[in-house]
């Protein structure tokens, strides 16, 4: 900031004292980011230490890089993990952003306003069902002599058996997910598309436009800020996934890990049940740094091409 | 467009447009109703089978329309009386404590942080920024929470957590910067108000808009965190409700799958268990109350989540 440079420590503390009253109100965040954001960041350092729970943190020994061969050393696990976990990521992203916006613009364009209100009100609520929950109603339908088999059988089909097989489920929890997220997620495009000029739309129609070119000349580009936003925000957990989907809904079979288990469940069901945590430690340090390495390179690089959508 | 001339007494055109429906408009409502119907069937269907009788599930199925309709599940569910009882209010406990207290205090930073002359509010940023870009990760939360602070088993570690988060802290600053006009604010500090009362008396009731939305997505993260109780809660008499669900099926599973039991004394437990109707009423009671303050809180909800993005 330019005015910085000309500002004395006298008069920053100065400026600060006379706040004091709202450096009080600060502290109880700043107490609470510190000891349970921050701190845990220093056990990131477990990735390369031996965890000893009798010497805690600070006093296990470190072993360099021997957790990291270890996690090498696993390849088909370790594959298999980081694969999938990348896989959900960009099938989220893309297809989930891309719904998001399409519900937005369907809701925005529609001419009932009060019944597309409404129904929106109800898309929003799956998002508020946690997915301990959502297990069993996914459950529901895709076991023995759930909804699911019934319809199939109905017609005259062979029941599936759906918890057997893993090669449905890429699909099954892309549904689960869209199902979940995507009423909510289209509120925040709703916001931008509302707060659109409408005289834009009207100059457009007296130029002659149809609906379709009205949507990809004006409705399109003015959701690119937000949806820039919305990526670069999602790029540092590029590691990391939505425990609850993968860890409960799956129920945590194993038959079903070759397309289900991301690192964060195999870290969760490693915590659970094993106390040796060097795998985890290292599969961890690896999520917190990629995903940090990446947020910096991409910000970096939409603040070159548009520096108004880049984070900082 | 058809126009229709409306002339008044002095003989002046007035256009008037009459609105055509276009058929497209029809087919997004169809295309929007089924998914909202997408959305809300699967809630149905917790709904229904709670209410079901278990046999005709096990011998049809689940369905929509089931032959007989009981209280067996519930009943069933009562059972569990004591513990369902200790559960609800541990999670109640947690949300209203946990929701109240997160409120005060990011309010209070949201507070500080929008005022314009207090210089440490840049630094602030930063510190609150960087926690919402990298973490330490689920491993790294664990042993820090548990080994060096020794807090296992304690409920503190199902509020604290939850209780901070960057991006609510955004949306509460952006609504006090951008809908409580500093004029107040001035008049009260010429009255003599301190920055505390000012704070009290006159920014927080103002608040209440973006208080209400804001509360109901963090009530609504409390009321659904399992992932926290897994890890950190070992007493039963400590168990929120989702835990309460994983346990209950995790027993219902245990028991009717254990091979270690007869054939003979598994059928004899399988009748006395209800098992898909009892599943499904203790859904109900989990994921009820949220269906319930819903409706009350959307309102809000949505003007909340559009006012703090478009500035956040």
């Amino acid at each position: 900031m330019k005015y910085i440079r000309g500002i004395s420590m006298k008069y920053f503390l100065h400026n600060t004292w006379k706040h004091r009253a709202h450096v009080l109100m600060c502290i109880p965040v700043i107490l609470i980011l510190f000891f349970f954001s921050y701190v845990p960041m220093a056990g990131l350092s477990l990735a390369f230490k031996r965890f000893d729970y009798n010497k805690g943190i600070w006093g296990s020994p470190f072993v360099k890089f021997e957790n990291f061969k270890f996690l090498m050393a696993s390849g088909k696990t370790f594959t298999r993990m980081t694969l999938n976990t990348l896989k959900y990521y960009f099938i989220f992203l893309i297809l989930g952003t891309s719904l998001n916006i399409a519900l937005a613009i369907a809701i925005d364009q529609f001419v009932f306003k009060r019944l597309g209100k409404a129904m929106q009100s109800i898309m929003i609520i799956p998002v508020f069902i946690s997915y301990a929950a959502v297990q069993f109603i996914v459950y529901a339908f895709l076991s023995n002599n759930g909804m699911v088999n019934n319809v199939i059988q109905f017609f005259g089909g062979e029941p599936i058996r759906w918890y057997i097989n893993p090669k449905y489920w890429t699909a099954i929890l892309t549904i689960v997910k869209m199902w979940n997220g995507v009423g909510y997620g289209s509120v925040l495009f709703m916001s931008v598309l509302a707060g659109i000029d409408q005289e834009l739309y009207e100059a457009a129609k007296i130029d002659g436009a149809n609906k379709r070119q009205q949507i990809m000349h004006i409705t399109l580009p003015s959701l690119v800020p937000m949806t820039t936003i919305i990526i670069l925000l999602s790029v540092g957990g590029i590691m990391r996934s939505d425990t609850g989907l993968f860890y409960q809904v799956t129920r945590n079979s194993g038959i079903l890990y070759p397309t289900t288990q991301v690192i964060d469940s195999y870290v969760l069901n490693s915590m659970l049940t094993t106390s040796s945590y060097g795998f985890s430690a290292a599969a961890t340090f690896y999520q917190s740094v990629v995903g940090l390495i990446l947020i910096l390179l991409a910000n970096y690089t939409v603040r070159k091409i548009e520096p108004d959508n880049a984070l900082f | 467009m058809e126009y229709a001339a409306v002339g008044n007494k002095e003989n002046v055109f007035r256009a008037r447009k009459k609105k055509k429906i276009s058929v497209g408009q029809y087919i997004l409502a169809f295309i929007l109703g089924l998914y909202t119907l997408f959305c809300l069937l699967p809630i149905l269907l917790v709904f229904v089978t709670a209410f079901s009788d278990d046999k005709s599930i096990a011998s049809n199925g689940y369905s929509y329309f089931p032959e007989k309709w009981s209280l067996e599940g519930f009943r069933y569910v009562f059972k569990y009386g004591r513990q369902l009882f200790t559960s609800y209010g541990v999670t109640i406990f947690i949300t209203v404590v946990g929701t109240i207290f997160g409120l005060l205090i990011m309010s209070m930073f949201a507070f500080a942080l929008s005022r314009r002359d207090f210089m440490f509010r840049k630094f602030l940023s930063v510190y609150i920024l960087i926690p919402m870009l990298f973490s330490g990760g689920q491993l790294a939360n664990y042993l820090v929470f548990t080994s060096s602070y020794k807090l296992k088993d304690s409920l503190l570690l199902l509020i604290i957590p939850l209780s901070v988060s960057t991006m609510n802290i955004i949306i509460l600053r952006t609504y006090i910067q951008t809908s409580i006009p500093e004029e107040l604010m001035d008049s009260a500090r010429i009255d003599g108000a301190g920055e505390y009362r000012t704070f009290f008396q006159i920014v927080m009731p103002l608040m209440k808009p973006v208080l209400a939305s804001v509360g109901f997505m963090m009530a609504t993260a409390y009321w659904n965190d399992w992932q926290n109780a897994l890890l950190y809660i070992d007493t039963a008499s400590k168990n929120p409700l989702q835990l309460l669900l994983i346990r209950i099926q995790k027993n219902i599973e245990f028991l009717l799958n254990n091979k270690n039991i007869s054939g003979a004394a598994l059928a004899a437990i399988q009748k006395g268990i209800p098992e898909y109707s009892a599943t499904m009423a203790t859904v109900l009671t989990v994921i009820g109350p949220i269906m319930i303050a819903y409706p009350f809180f959307q309102k809000y909800f949505i003007k909340g989540l559009t006012v703090g993005s478009i500035k956040g």
